[in-house]
């Protein structure tokens, strides 16, 4: 066992140098802000700016309906002065969880520290009445992919300049500054998207889960059919016929996968009915282009383009 | 190391120990039985029960409600059922394929019922399978005490457990009840798996049950060093993964899984150094002797 004594050493040299990190802050002491998704932490730090300092926890290429938490993320959560959550249930798996372990008052369910960044933005899908078997696979709060409709983006955004004011009134002028900065590069974003994306308005889409609904209601882009409605839960082989029916059908070729699904099934479709399989990014961080919420948009919209010239020979 | 993570990491060490100190001991038994895929085959009939439970409207839906831990509590002790029946049949089916088949099915019910409930049923995957970090005190507490009656139990009557894991046909030839004993193993276990699951997760349970015994097995021949050694590795082994766990920043968890492993490859590479210190012919040549 002595050997194992001299490994403790450095290991433990690692952790006094890891654990070293934080006393850097003083009276003007940056909010320390913790997102769950690099799209809202990419958000926080527009707005933000050097009056923030923003941890995102599940990585733009995690499915952010399964994460494994990590002691850091404690940590982080238990410091945090503002806790930035999706909500409508997507972190519902890990996140309540580590806001009871963090024991910081601040960032629970209704403190001050802790924003729904869902509240103000426009849901779709969500059921009205009672849910039954029948409408298939519906959030109950709605789909909780909204982040990937610009004008969404922009409304978390005004919610975290709300909410940061309010953490910090001092700083309201540079929040608003910062928030004004965002908006016009923002709109100007938009348009060149509108303008890349104005060819393909109607075409025909399938994607693997229900996670872009907003996006391809904001490009104008029908979803015709989804690969595995259920994730995780291997579609019926009944489904996946009627699928490649309803692709040949109507002409469309493009199927939409995650970077976290397998691309078999959705290859195999697409080999049926001389379609493509494209993978975008749901997140920022998803793939390496995407360093921002704005590239973010630049990245898929691109893709996205020229995949439909490609299959749809515009 | 940050004196901060240590206040939250008191739960989870906590839990770890205790979760360590029960199925050690169990692992024992499941080992010298045979059956070692048995916790991951009532975990996932356990899990079953739960996710019928949750997709019932009149439980509530919500897979923390007391319904759901029943439900689930009620499909371990069917599984305990059926694995006590297992047991002394003359058809030469063995016990662990009954076990496999058992796991496989009802993994696949899981996946079936899941794919005809209303909603957004993925993650419910994820709530009813724990993760280590996220334990909290009430649970802490309150799973130590149920552990502390079942160990009492198992305590009580550790001859005739003992006795029926090791050597069931002398047992029998006593006239002890063997489908009763088993039952009560199986349920008993059953309990404690379905709940060391729920906070810690399957692997993680899998490796705690296992990998101690297997540890004591490789340095000695007797039940009560087995033990020992048992002990000492799950205690040692889980602050070591919490450790790694941190300081790397790794799911907890998996670094503890992760932590067994490398102290296990340590241990067997050890073992030929203690052997020819005599310790492992001296517990042979005594069991030959008694």
């Amino acid at each position: 066992m002595k050997p194992m004594k001299k490994l403790f050493i450095p290991f433990f040299a690692i952790a006094l140098a890891m654990s070293y990190a934080p006393p850097g802050r003083t009276a003007t002491a940056a909010l320390r802000v913790v997102a769950t998704t690099e799209d809202l932490g990419s958000l926080a730090n527009e707005v933000g700016g050097d009056r923030v300092t923003v941890v995102s926890l599940a990585k733009g290429y995690q499915d952010p309906h399964q994460v494994d938490p990590k002691p850091s993320f404690i940590l982080e959560i238990s410091r945090a002065d503002l806790l930035i959550a999706v909500g409508r249930e997507l972190e519902i798996g890990w996140l309540p969880a580590l806001q009871a372990s963090s024991r910081n008052a601040k960032i629970q369910v209704g403190g001050p520290g802790f924003l729904d960044a869902s509240q103000n933005v426009r849901i779709l899908e969500i059921p009205t009445g009672q849910i039954t078997r029948a409408m298939g696979d519906v959030h109950p709060q709605g789909n909780p992919h909204y982040w990937l409709d610009p004008a969404n983006g922009r409304r978390i955004a005004q919610a975290i300049r709300d909410r940061l004011t309010q953490l910090a009134p001092a700083d309201k002028a540079y929040f608003d500054q910062r928030y004004a900065d965002f908006d016009k590069r923002l709109a100007a974003a938009e348009q060149r998207w509108d303008a890349t994306m104005a060819p393909y308005k109607g075409a025909q889409i399938v994607t693997y889960h229900r996670s872009w609904p907003n996006f391809m209601e904001r490009f104008g882009l029908q979803v015709m059919g989804y690969v595995e409605p259920k994730p995780g839960i291997p579609a019926p082989p009944a489904h996946i016929i009627d699928l490649i029916g309803e692709m040949k059908r109507s002409g469309a070729r493009l199927i939409i996968v995650e970077p976290y699904w397998s691309l078999k099934t959705p290859q195999s479709i697409a080999s049926q009915t001389g379609g493509q399989v494209l993978v975008l990014a749901p997140s920022v961080g998803g793939v390496k282009e995407a360093t921002d919420y704005i590239k973010l948009f630049d990245y898929d919209v691109s893709q996205l383009a020229s995949a439909l010239k490609q299959t749809s020979g515009k | 190391m940050d004196p901060a993570i240590l206040q939250f990491l008191a739960a989870p060490i906590v839990a770890s120990l205790i979760i360590a100190g029960i199925h050690a001991y169990l692992g024992l038994h499941v080992v010298e039985r045979g059956v070692i895929f048995v916790d991951l085959s009532l975990a996932q009939i356990a899990s079953l029960g739960a996710t019928i439970a949750v997709l019932v409207p009149a439980l509530g839906g919500d897979p923390h409600s007391p319904g759901v831990y029943w439900m689930s509590l009620g499909f371990t002790i069917i599984g305990a059922l059926i694995f006590s029946m297992i047991r002394g049949h003359e058809a030469n089916v063995p016990q662990e394929a009954i076990i496999g088949i058992t796991y496989a099915v009802a993994s696949a019910a899981v996946i079936v019922v899941m794919s005809k409930a209303p909603g957004e049923s993925e993650h419910l995957k994820d709530m009813l399978v724990g993760n280590i970090l996220s334990v909290q005190w009430p649970e802490v507490w309150t799973t130590g005490a149920l552990y502390a009656v079942i160990g009492l139990f198992h305590y009580v009557f550790r001859h005739r457990f003992l006795q029926i894991s090791v050597d069931a046909k002398a047992a029998a030839a006593q006239g002890v009840s063997l489908r009763l004993w088993d039952f009560l193993f199986y349920a008993s276990f059953g309990f404690v798996v379905t709940r060391s699951v729920a906070i810690a997760g399957v692997l993680l349970v899998f490796c705690y049950l296992i990998v101690p015994s297997v540890g004591g097995i490789l340095f000695s021949d007797r039940i009560g060093p087995r033990l020992a050694i048992g002990w000492i590795m799950g205690t040692v082994v889980s602050m070591l993964g919490m450790y790694f766990s941190v300081v790397f920043d790794l799911p907890t968890g998996a670094a503890i899984v992760c932590t067994f492993g490398i102290v296990l490859i340590l241990m067997a590479a050890v073992r030929p150094l203690v052997r020819r210190n005599g310790v492992v012919a001296a517990t042979a040549s005594s069991r030959d002797a008694a």
